[in-house]
């Protein structure tokens, strides 16, 4: 692959005015800004109702690309292209979205950068868990004030969903499907009437023009609360896939780690794409439970074995050249790193690895190094 | 004035669409397509009502059918349009491509050539012709693909990753079609000067459609409309001399070629099946061509109604949804109007949930669809075409391309008769229909078939037309043939077997000869065996086909008394595997001798069966079955049945050999350890009597032994074991004699000795005497 082409995007330089850059992490919005901006200058497209970015524009600060005016947009999302159109244009038809997929198939990360691209906001968000009550997705009440003044407007405490109504934004619902199937039955209205009635004032909120959700959900999820087919009529679903080829998820591992790595400060050298084409070929032969030359069956572990996790595993190795070594990545500063993460089972997991190293690792070409690194963790 | 060239593509709506308006505007007063002049005679069959697209024209050296080449034509060809079009205006339509007669010949001529030389390159353009002509009309695209993908440079430089996509969104969804020929020659003219040169069979055959074109000229016609591949659409606007044509084409090699149509399938359309670059999607491009208004939103309701069809959730809102999607899609990708890729990704997102697998139903049906053309009955066919036609006719058996079933009862003339219609193509290498597995209740007079008429049959057709005129001749003769090849008796009794189904009397009599021929020179036994059951059954059902049988019956006898004689030193010394083998045939021997019911045979047979019982080199598992067997047929009681289990369960037999006993004897059904209480004991006996080591050795074989039991069988042993112990117990309490096996109170883990402590002061609780108890006398 050609380093030169991958546009290199950001730098803390470009933040907010009035955000300390030490913060561990920047929302996409604040990441991208410079991006972002240089979209809004030059889009002259028709755009939908409260939206900063014209459809067209979206797809491209999603999927990177030259602005006539020379300015290289990064690409956010790596993989089939329609995927993101489908998304874009579920939003534009104000039909809600759900994003489907393998755990660290870019779900949450897809969903961050719709919401900061359309509506340059993806704080909205509602992080669904087991115990999430309704208050979470309509309102609570602050219950001081609610004793002390009686129902009002100001004693009332709005949910992310019922500002991003009120403003006309994206909100965001991420693991969808662990949310209890009640609360979860809440958004029926939301989304058919595009109104949250709130009965103790006598009143309603109605969503502003630009109002929509995105919702992401796991399919492997063990626990999972199945969606009513009156909710799922009401969203539009697009399953993110696995990374298709090698040299998709390469780069795909290769870009994120080049970016945590400068977010985190970490003084190494990024690892080499040599390391981290064997980090992403393990991950897949493992996966797929066959060599990428289709010669030899393997058995898959328990675990997804998800491009994030490979993509954890070349960051910690960076980490642990950074601090324990020369700065430079090697086999041994990975080894202990892609060992824990595909041993999640400490018997069946245990029995999968030794026996790929064994198999596989051990009779590749060059790969020696990495199969006395990963012996001497086990 | 004069030559009108029209560039289109094969298969494409939009230029179909198109170009009969222009032909509207043009009023030509002749059509030449590209395509085999061999066909010319048969384009008036288009007149007729009962041709109906999907048709292919089909064309074959009679010599060698293997080489047929087809010309697959839609509703949506502008191939077919045009035809059609100078159809109705009365006007001719003549082919103007090669000949195939030529390139057929000229094909043959570089096969020979490529095998005479093989240490030398096969010439580059070799494999390209055959496929070219393998694809017939559609075989387009993959040969421009070859010649260094123009139009591929052509949609790359409009900025499309994928060339169908740029060429869909171009041509065939232009609404309005003023100047698109005008502009489909202009690009083909500039890719033409840019590419390399041409294939010396690629010139020969744009030299003929020149020629063609000046032949007509001479005719004295005025407008000429071409409708060619866009790809030769220039070399076809401007010529001037015919000399160097005349030169290409001089001397080209002949051989006889015959020409028809026959119905085709869009399925066989869609490339996936196997015939080269055809249309991927028939289905959608139909539905285009039929429904132009609208068509997306017409699309999502079929799909919807297709998967209510299926019981699946399909509702008018979710169908509304779809289409806003793939309008926002549309719009969002710059185009007029949604394509397929953007109906199947919103049916994807909407109707189906982003679970592919509707969608792939929607594929199957709809995309591709199962339309099957009909044509004229006039249509030239070869003899053996025109009798299955007649008997399917005759017999109401149409043929369609849906998946039919067909349930025959065999008692009636026209159902039997249908049976051996079927029966005789399987042997002709059509296989229509095929049989499936008769549930037992409907007994041995039905048959059920799953019959569908594939096109390529016709092929087959044809190629077995060298066996006969006739259906049943044909097959008869196939069958002859293959029993003189035959080389093992089970491939002969094997074709006797279907010989008799499909009713071929004097295929029977060949075989049976051969037959005999075989079995007497035959040495192995277990071949004999092979081929028993199939005469069995021919000989005591032949009478249900009212098929004439009595030839069987002296070949079944002889290879009784061969099997009779063979069979006790067959069986010593085998493996594990053989012996397996050979427990398998010994049962379905008795099944044939069931079949047969003839007394003599019986006693024979069962003599041979005890013979193998009391011979100790017979291995364990083939002396299980036997015991089985025997016992079945009451020749040994159940008090033999215990001394035999006793014998061969005795610690000094082997445990393993011991434990194939019990599996042969026990195959295929428990019910026989459940009701025969003596045997059980005996089991138990051998069972409670093992080392604890054998008896981990033995496990495999016995939980082999048991698992081919159904589970209420299993259910009733388990059930069985514990009433057994229950009663066991009881026994030894009330009565106090001891336990007839042993092995029973251990099992319930009792510790005997401190149980036997507290009897007494429990029979002055219960105030009971306890009489005969083992430890009471002490």
């Amino acid at each position: 692959m050609n380093r030169s082409q991958v546009p290199r995007s950001t730098t803390p330089a470009s933040l907010a005015p009035g955000e300390s850059s030490s913060v561990l992490r920047h929302r996409a919005e604040q990441e991208f800004a410079h991006e972002l901006e240089e979209l809004a200058r030059v889009d002259d497209r028709p755009k939908p109702p409260n939206w900063r970015l014209s459809p067209l524009a979206a797809r491209t600060y999603l999927l990177g690309g030259k602005l006539e005016n020379g300015f290289e947009v990064s690409p956010k999302y790596i993989g089939n292209a329609r995927l993101i159109e489908i998304a874009i244009a579920t939003l534009a038809t104000d039909r809600a979205l759900l994003l489907f997929g393998l755990p660290g198939t870019a779900k949450s990360w897809v969903s961050e950068h719709l919401a900061a691209a359309i509506s340059g906001d993806s704080a909205l968000l509602i992080q669904g868990t087991a115990g999430l009550d309704e208050t979470a997705l309509r309102y609570g009440w602050n219950y001081a004030r609610l004793l002390a003044e009686g129902p009002s407007l100001d004693a009332l405490v709005p949910s992310p969903m019922m500002r991003a109504m009120q403003t006309g934004k994206l909100a965001r619902v991420e693991e969808f499907t662990r949310i209890s199937s009640e609360v979860q039955d809440t958004l029926i209205t939301i989304l058919s009437e595009k109104t949250l009635p709130i009965p103790e004032l006598d009143t309603t909120v109605q969503a502003q023009k630009g109002f929509n959700i995105i919702a992401t959900a796991n399919n492997r999820d063990k626990g999972v609360n199945e969606l009513s087919s009156a909710l799922m009529r009401r969203f539009n679903t697009v399953v993110l896939p696995v990374p298709e080829t090698l040299e998709a998820e390469i780069e795909i591992v290769e870009r994120r780690v080049d970016q945590l790595g400068r977010a985190l400060e970490l003084p190494a050298e990024k690892p080499a794409l040599q390391e981290i084409r064997r980090i992403v070929t393990v991950f897949r032969e493992l996966r797929e439970g066959i060599t990428l030359d289709g010669k030899t069956k393997l058995k898959s572990p328990s675990g997804t074995l998800s491009t994030a996790e490979a993509i954890s595993v070349a960051n910690n190795g960076m980490a642990m050249a950074a601090y324990y070594g020369d700065g430079v990545v090697r086999a041994g500063d990975f080894a202990a790193g892609i060992t824990g993460s595909i041993i999640k089972d400490p018997v069946h997991d245990r029995v999968v690895w030794l026996e790929y190293l064994q198999t596989v690792v051990k009779e590749r070409d060059g790969w020696k190094d990495l199969y006395r690194a990963c012996r001497e963790v086990l | 004035m004069g030559v009108h060239v029209f560039g289109i593509r094969h298969h494409g709506p939009g230029c179909a669409r198109s170009l009969v308006g222009a032909l509207r505007i043009l009023r030509p007063d002749i059509v030449l397509i590209e395509g085999p002049p061999d066909a010319d005679d048969i384009v008036t069959l288009l007149s007729k009502d009962s041709m109906k697209p999907p048709v292919a024209l089909l064309l074959y050296p009679p010599d060698c059918p293997q080489r047929a080449v087809f010309y697959p034509l839609a509703v949506f060809s502008p191939e077919w349009q045009a035809l059609r079009y100078a159809q109705e205006q009365h006007i001719p339509a003549r082919f103007m491509d090669l000949p195939q007669s030529h390139r057929l010949a000229l094909e043959s001529e570089e096969t020979n050539a490529g095998e005479q030389s093989p240490s030398q390159d096969r010439t580059p353009h070799n494999p390209d012709a055959a496929q070219d002509s393998a694809n017939g009309l559609s075989g387009e695209a993959s040969r421009i693909d070859l010649q260094d993908d123009p139009l591929g440079v052509l949609s790359l430089l409009a900025g499309y990753s994928d060339r169908e996509l740029w060429w869909e969104q171009q041509v065939e969804q232009r609404q309005d079609p003023s100047g698109l020929f005008e502009a489909i020659m202009e690009a083909m003219i500039e890719l033409r000067a840019h590419a390399t040169v041409s294939l010396q069979h690629e010139a020969q055959r744009e030299a003929s459609m020149r020629q063609t074109i000046r032949a007509t000229q001479k005719e004295g016609f005025d407008k000429i409309a071409v409708i060619c591949g866009a790809w030769h659409a220039p070399v076809l606007a401007n010529f001037s001399s015919s000399k160097a044509d005349a030169a290409l084409l001089k001397g080209l090699p002949k051989t006889k070629v015959i020409a028809t149509w026959i119905p085709w399938t869009y399925s066989r359309l869609a490339s996936r099946s196997g015939y080269g670059a055809g249309v991927t999607s028939p289905g959608w491009y139909h539905h285009l061509w039929a429904s132009p208004d609208r068509a997306p939103v017409r699309w999502a309701i079929y799909a919807a109604r297709l998967l209510r069809g299926e019981d699946l959730d399909a509702s008018s809102a979710a169908v509304i949804e779809t289409v806003r999607l793939a309008d926002a899609l549309a719009a969002l990708r710059a185009l007029p109007m949604p394509g397929l890729q953007e109906m199947n990704e919103a049916l994807l997102a909407v109707l189906c949930g982003g679970d592919p697998g509707p969608l792939r139903l929607i594929r199957d049906r709809l995309e591709v669809g199962d339309q099957l053309g009909t044509v004229p009955d006039e249509t030239p066919t070869v003899p053996l075409q025109r009798d299955l036609e007649a008997q399917q006719r005759r017999l109401r058996l149409p043929p369609t391309s849906e998946i039919k079933t067909l349930d025959l009862d065999l008692r009636k003339d026209k159902d039997r008769a249908r049976s051996r219609l079927l029966h005789q193509l399987q042997h002709l290498g059509i296989p229509w229909g095929q049989p499936q597995p008769v549930s037992r209740k409907s007994g041995t007079f039905h048959e059920l078939w799953q019959l569908r008429w594939q096109v390529e049959f016709v092929v087959a057709l044809i190629e077995a037309s060298m066996w006969g005129n006739t259906v049943e001749s044909a097959a008869s003769a196939a069958v002859q043939s293959r029993a003189d090849q035959a080389q093992h008796l089970a491939e002969l009794t094997a074709l006797v077997d279907s010989a008799v189904l499909a009713g071929l009397p004097a295929a029977i009599d060949h075989v049976l000869n051969r037959l005999q021929a075989q079995a007497a020179v035959s040495a192995d036994v277990q071949h004999l065996m092979d081929a028993l059951p199939a005469l069995a059954r021919v000989a005591r059902y032949g009478d249900v086909r009212q098929t004439p049988t009595g030839h069987v019956v002296p070949i079944l006898d002889g290879l009784f008394e061969r099997i009779v004689i063979g069979l006790p030193g067959a069986c010593a010394s085998l493996d594990e595997e053989a012996a397996g083998r050979m427990m398998n045939r010994i049962g379905s021997v008795q099944e044939s001798v069931d079949l047969l019911d003839n007394a003599h045979q019986r006693q024979a047979w069962q003599q041979v069966l005890q013979q193998l019982l009391a011979n100790d080199s017979t291995a364990g598992l083939i002396r299980g079955r036997c015991c089985r067997l025997l016992l079945e047929q009451r020749v040994i009681d159940a008090q033999e049945l215990q001394s035999q289990a006793r014998l061969q369960l005795s610690p000094a037999v082997p445990p393993l050999q011991a434990a194939a006993w019990i599996e042969g004897l026990l195959f295929g059904s428990g019910l026989m350890l459940l009701h025969q209480d003596p045997l059980w004991n005996a089991l138990d006996g051998w069972l409670g009597g093992l080392a604890a080591e054998a008896f981990i050795e033995l496990l495999p074989v016995l939980r082999r032994a048991f698992a081919g039991f159904q589970p209420p069988e299993r259910r009733s042993m388990t059930e069985k074991v514990k009433r057994l112990t229950a009663g066991i117990c009881q026994r030894a309490e009330t009565s106090g004699v001891n336990a007839p096996s042993s092995a029973a109170p251990e099992t319930l883990g009792v510790d005997r000795e401190r149980a036997d402590r507290v009897l007494p002061v429990l029979a002055q609780v219960l105030g009971v005497k306890l009489v005969g108890h083992p430890n009471h006398g002490k």
